[in-house]
This record gives structure tokens, sequence and C-alpha cells, in this order.
């Protein structure tokens, strides 16, 4: 192998991990090659967009700043809807210090961000192969020593593994298996295009501001929900749920989709718009659980999505910002590191430091709570009649409040079950 | 061994162009770039001859300062070097402008023996850059090319003309201009697309080429642009058996002439 084959560092994956990484590396002057499997950076993920702010700035202040072109809305309307069937529940938070200096997050469209970040990391001398499928890693001595893609093989120090949640490389690898079909969620997301005007106009926000809408008892039951996001001229809609509930239940995604949007809490928001864009993507939903025991090996270290790095609160989904931060840690271990053997040791150092296993640990319970069967369908239900009860007015004499809420929650769950999906829940959090 | 030069055409995405359902406008702003793709087949077909006799291959381009970009994937597709002509001029050059341009940049490089060209665009497909080239030139063309080799200094071609072929031979030098079916261009390689960056590139400014003012001034006028809308009918037959369905469907068509 002759030496101008080397790296420094081969980063696989274009994503925010792989080209956090690669943008930290080049700008200490590593030799940095990043091999992406689309034909351009962003071009092969789905994430229905938003990006946490601090991670950017945890790659580089001031980065959210120089960002911006790419970024679509700051986010200022959290919003969780709970439906059922014709009825729904929305909880709107609206919080203008969400817009900050620099705001707490934006809504994103990946394809425009993820090459908008690769061009940063290329003009910090970053080189980009993309259209390259990585076959393999190349071993030596118990060391990973280099890629494989079709007949070519290229030779690093290091390899990071930022191929995302199904990492073919994190499995050449042994560091972690097959994924099991309840690790994940399948998204599914349309990006419809509307005036910026009318999206202001619907959703109640300013020229730069955006919502970010989470939905519950929209997935026929099965675990999952939708989602929203408002982007300067679209709206990025989809639903994300259990494959294996699915799959049981026979349901099509497609029609679940469907029937989310045609929904008339939903329907009205995305009516004449035009949806240019249609795809499918894996996420990882198992939290602290879904990240392999070991994240590196002598050679290699695991990144972004494919160390499983992801938070589902329900409320909040975590991804790209966990993708950022890992990505840096790993340019930090191995800028620092003086010998390979040490940079993955100082990569999990990094991310204590860096607060993303914290973060993690902190909400390593809230998977249990999105695995109560009751979540995505008893529930929204009950709530809604509920307030369905609150809201009736024809005329009859109201049947008492307690006797009438008791009487709702009877009709949708037995005391016991009621009991117990709350005690799960509050040891859960 | 022959010097060959394949010229290629940095074009829109057509993917990516999307049309106004409302006046058929063209919205381009969102639209990426590529390598015009019969013009694959062209720089395919030169680096194949390369492979089975060994000859020299240059890319040839003439773009604005976006066509950059397309220098990496061009030459990761095989040739050894590549030259661009860099000018604002490109986005409203014709056929016409073109091929003189194309002209003044061959006889700035000097060495030409083949010059291989895609049969047309992938966003005009006029079909002229190649034979005006020959023309400026003064050689001759063979066009229409769907088979070719390189026999001394000679180019042996098989031309495609509708229910027949033709096989023509020239002396150097010679424009071929190739139709996709001459090859499948090939998927660039990791180790091809990290070459790339480290091969020769020529850039030479429109002023460098002394051509007259005359060559530069389009022969052709584009009065519009519009995108292309099948009107639909729309109609659904819903009502009756499958096999009625059918019949009514059949009996439409035929009314319409389309059977």
């Amino acid at each position: 192998m002759s030496e101008e084959e080397k790296f420094d560092a081969i980063i696989i994956g274009a994503g925010p991990a792989g080209i956090a990484c690669a943008y930290l590396l080049a700008k200490a002057q590593k030799n940095v090659l990043v091999i992406e499997r689309g034909v351009t950076a962003g071009s092969k993920n789905v994430t229905g967009g938003r990006l946490y702010t601090y991670a950017l700035e945890m790659v580089e202040e001031g980065l959210t700043k120089a960002a911006e072109e790419a970024l679509e809305r700051k986010v200022v309307r959290e919003q969780i809807t709970m439906m059922d069937g014709d009825k729904a529940i929305t909880i709107d938070y609206h919080d203008l210090g969400f817009k900050g200096d620099v705001p707490q997050s934006y809504t994103i469209l990946r394809a425009v961000f993820d090459e908008w970040f690769a061009a940063q990391a290329e003009a910090e001398g970053a080189m980009i192969a993309t259209g390259i499928r990585v076959d393999d890693v190349i071993e030596k001595d118990g060391r990973i020593i280099g890629v494989k893609a079709g007949e070519d093989e290229m030779y690093a120090d290091v390899v990071i593994a930022a191929d995302g949640v199904n990492s073919l490389i994190a499995q050449k690898a042994g560091l972690r298996g097959e994924l099991p079909a309840h690790s994940v969620g399948v998204g599914v997301k349309e990006i419809i295009e509307l005036p910026p005007k009318t999206i202001e106009e619907r959703f109640n926000v300013g020229p730069d501001e955006g919502v970010a809408k989470l939905s519950l008892g929209c997935t026929e039951g099965i675990q999952g929900g939708g989602f929203l996001y408002t982007n300067k001229d679209s709206v990025s809609l989809g639903v994300v749920f259990s494959p294996e509930q699915a799959a049981k239940n026979g349901k099509k995604i497609h029609e679940i989709f469907q029937d989310y949007k045609m929904s008339p809490a939903i329907y009205p928001l995305i009516g004449d718009g035009t949806t240019t864009e249609y795809g499918a993507h894996l996420v990882p939903e198992e939290g602290l659980r879904g990240v392999p025991k070991k994240l590196f090996r002598d050679g290699l270290v695991l990144v972004g999505d494919a160390a499983g790095f992801g938070i589902n609160m329900g409320y909040i989904i975590r991804g790209i910002d966990l993708a950022l931060v890992s990505g840096a840690a790993a340019a930090k271990a191995i800028i620092a590191a003086e010998k390979v053997s040490d940079v993955g040791p100082a990569y999990m150092k990094e991310l204590d430091n860096m607060r993303l296993i914290p973060n993690m640990k902190a909400v390593a319970g809230f998977p249990d709570i999105l695995t109560l069967p009751r979540i995505f369908s008893t529930y929204p239900k009950m709530a809604n009649d509920v307030f369905q009860y609150l809201f009736t007015v024809d005329g009859k004499v109201p049947t008492k409040m307690t006797k009438a809420l008791m009487g709702i929650v009877k009709k949708h769950v037995t005391m016991g079950q009621l009991m117990g999906d709350a005690w799960r829940g509050l040891k859960s959090i | 061994m022959a010097n060959i030069v394949v010229c290629y055409k940095w074009v829109l995405d057509e993917q990516d162009i999307k049309v106004n359902p409302g006046n058929l406008a063209l919205d381009t702003s969102r639209a990426k770039s590529k390598i015009s793709d019969y013009d694959r087949n062209a720089i395919e077909e030169a680096v194949l001859l390369n492979e089975k006799d060994g000859h020299k291959v240059t890319g040839l381009t003439f773009g604005v300062a976006g066509a950059k970009q397309s220098l990496k994937d061009a030459l990761s597709r095989g040739p050894a070097e590549a030259v661009w002509v860099n000018d604002p001029v490109a986005a409203e050059a014709d056929a016409f402008v073109t091929a003189n341009v194309l002209a003044g940049a061959l006889k700035k490089v000097g060495n030409y023996d083949v010059i291989i060209c895609g049969e047309g665009a992938a966003d005009t497909y006029a079909q002229q850059v190649g034979p005006r080239l020959a023309a400026v030139l003064g050689i001759p063309a063979i066009t229409f090319v769907n088979q070719m080799s390189i026999e001394g200094d000679k180019v042996v071609a098989t031309r495609k003309l509708g229910d027949c072929t033709e096989t023509v031979t020239a002396s150097f030098p010679v424009v071929v201009t190739v139709l996709p079916e001459i090859n499948k261009p090939r998927i660039p390689s990791l180790k091809q697309v990290l070459g790339a960056s480290k091969k020769p590139v020529t850039e030479i400014k429109l002023a460098d080429l002394g051509l007259n003012p005359d060559d530069l001034k389009r022969k052709t006028t584009v009065k519009s642009l519009k995108g292309y809308a099948m009107t639909r009918k729309n109609v659904i037959y819903k009502d009756g058996s499958t096999a009625e369905k059918v019949a009514k469907l059949v009996a439409e068509l035929a009314k319409e002439g389309a059977l």
C-alpha cells in the first residue's frame, strides 16, 4: 500500500455525524476521506427535520449563524396533537424565547443542510467521494486498517462508521448484530410544498418562524406517531411506527400515512399543497438500550445513528443533534490521541464530556412508556372523550362530572390497567 | 497512439426541473447539474478505446463557472486530463457558438486525432454541435455511431441509419458522434473518484481563444421555453362488471381512434 492511499481517517457516510467529524478533522489539518453512498450528501436520508442548534455550536461556536442559509424555520411552536377519528386535542406551546440569538432549534431539510455542511468540510480540505458504497472493513491483526469499496481498498489510521441506523460497517466489525425489528421504527415522509405565506397563516407564525408537531392516535393503535415540521416553503409530514406491530396487524404503511394525511386535524394544514418528495427510512427507537455495548474497536469508532444514538421521548425526538455531537466527539478523540489504540477510549470520554451519554441515560426509561400499547390509541381516545364531554352542550342535563369522567375512563380501561400504566410510566421517567 | 478529445456538456438534471402547472413555466431554481447522459457514453467510448489500444483521452467542456464541478466527475470516468473553457456566454450559447468555442479550444490545445461527442445534448438534443464542430475544423464527421474502433490513423465506425447500418472509415482528424446504445457508462470506483482530483485540468478563458465577436453571436433565438403537460381525460369506468368496464374502455378507445 502506497503512502498516498493512506488517510488519517476514513469516514463512511456524509450525514451530520460523518460531516461534523470530517469538518473538525480537516480543520485540524488531518487527511480525511468521506465516502458517501448517495449521489450527493443528504440524498439518502429522510429525517423529517429538526436541528437543535446547541449541537452545531458544540461542533464549532458560530456554526448556526453560518448555516442559516441551509436552515428552514426557527421553531417557536411546539404542538402535541391527540387524535381520535374526527376529534383531536392539540396542545400548542408558543415560546418566542426559543428564537433567541441562537434559536433553540430550526426545522431543516436534510438534502439542503447536508449538502451545505459537506461543502464546508470540503472547503476545509476533506475529500468527499459520493456515489460509492463501502462494502466491508479491512482487518489486520485484530485492528481495522481500512475499507473495501468494490475492488478498491483504502487505508486509514481510523475508520469512522457514520453509515446510519442500519450500519453495515458496525455489523461487519462485529460491534452489532442484525437489527431486531422491535429496535427500530419505520418512518415515511412526504414533503408537501406550500407558499410561505400560506404556511405562516395556517400555522400562525411569522416569516422565519416554524412549528414542530407530534401526533398520537394516528397509527391505528400501532406503536408510533405522526410528525409535522414547517419548512420555508414546504411541510414535512410523516409517520413513524413499529414495523413489527404493523406486520402483525396487517396494516399497510401507505394506508396509515394516507389516513393521517386526510385526518381533519392535518388535512386543512396541507390542503392545496403539492407533494414533491416521498421517502421511507428506519429510525432507532430504543434509546440507550439500542446503543451497542462497545462503540469502538482498534481503528474504528461508531457515530450517530450507527451508534444507536437516538432519543424518543414521545413528545421530543432527537437524533441529528446527537449525530453532530458524536461526530465532533470522535474528531476530538482522534485529534488528541497519540496512538490509534487511544482513540476508542478517548471517544468514550468525549461522549461523556460532551454530555451525550448523560443525556441518553437521563431518558433511558422512556422507551418503556412508548411500548405501553394503550398510549397509541386508548388514551388519545379517552382524552378526546373527556373533552367531548366537557364541551358538549345540547340542552340535556349533563351527567355529574365525577360520574361522567369515571364512566369515560371505565369505557376504555380497567382500573388495574390504568394503575399499572401509571406506575410503569412514573417508573420509566 | 491517438489523441482522443471527448466533448461533454454540463446540463441541468431534468429530474429536478419543475413545471408550474398553471403557466407551464420551468422552475430550475433547485435543479442540480450533471454531465449530459449521452456525453457519458461519449466519455465511456473514449476510455474504452484507450483501455483497448492505449490512447490519450482528454475531456473538453464549455461551461459557466458552475461547470467546474463537472471536471472531477468527468475525470473520474477515465480521461487523463480535462480542458474547460470557462465563460458566462456558455449559458446562452447555441450550437453555432458552442461549436466555434470548442473548435477554438481544440486549435489552442493542438493535438487532436479523434473528437468524440454524444449524439445530442440531454437538455436540447439538437444534434448540432458534433457536425458543426467538424465543419468549423474542416474535418469529416461520422454521426449516429453505435460501434467504433481505431485502426492506425483511421477511425472505423458503424452508423445506425433507420433499418440499415453503414460502416465508414475516415482518416484522422475526425469527429464522431455516438449513440447511447454504443456502451454502458461505468460507475466510477472509489479510486477513480479519488484519482480524478489529482488529474490535470486546464482552464481557458474565452478571450484567449481569439474568436471573432461574430463567432460568439448565437444564430438561433429562443422565443419561449415551456413545460409540456399532457392533458388527461380522467375517465374512470366504475359501473358494471369487470367485463362490462373493459368493453366500455375498449369501445371508447376505438371511438377515439386509439385502437
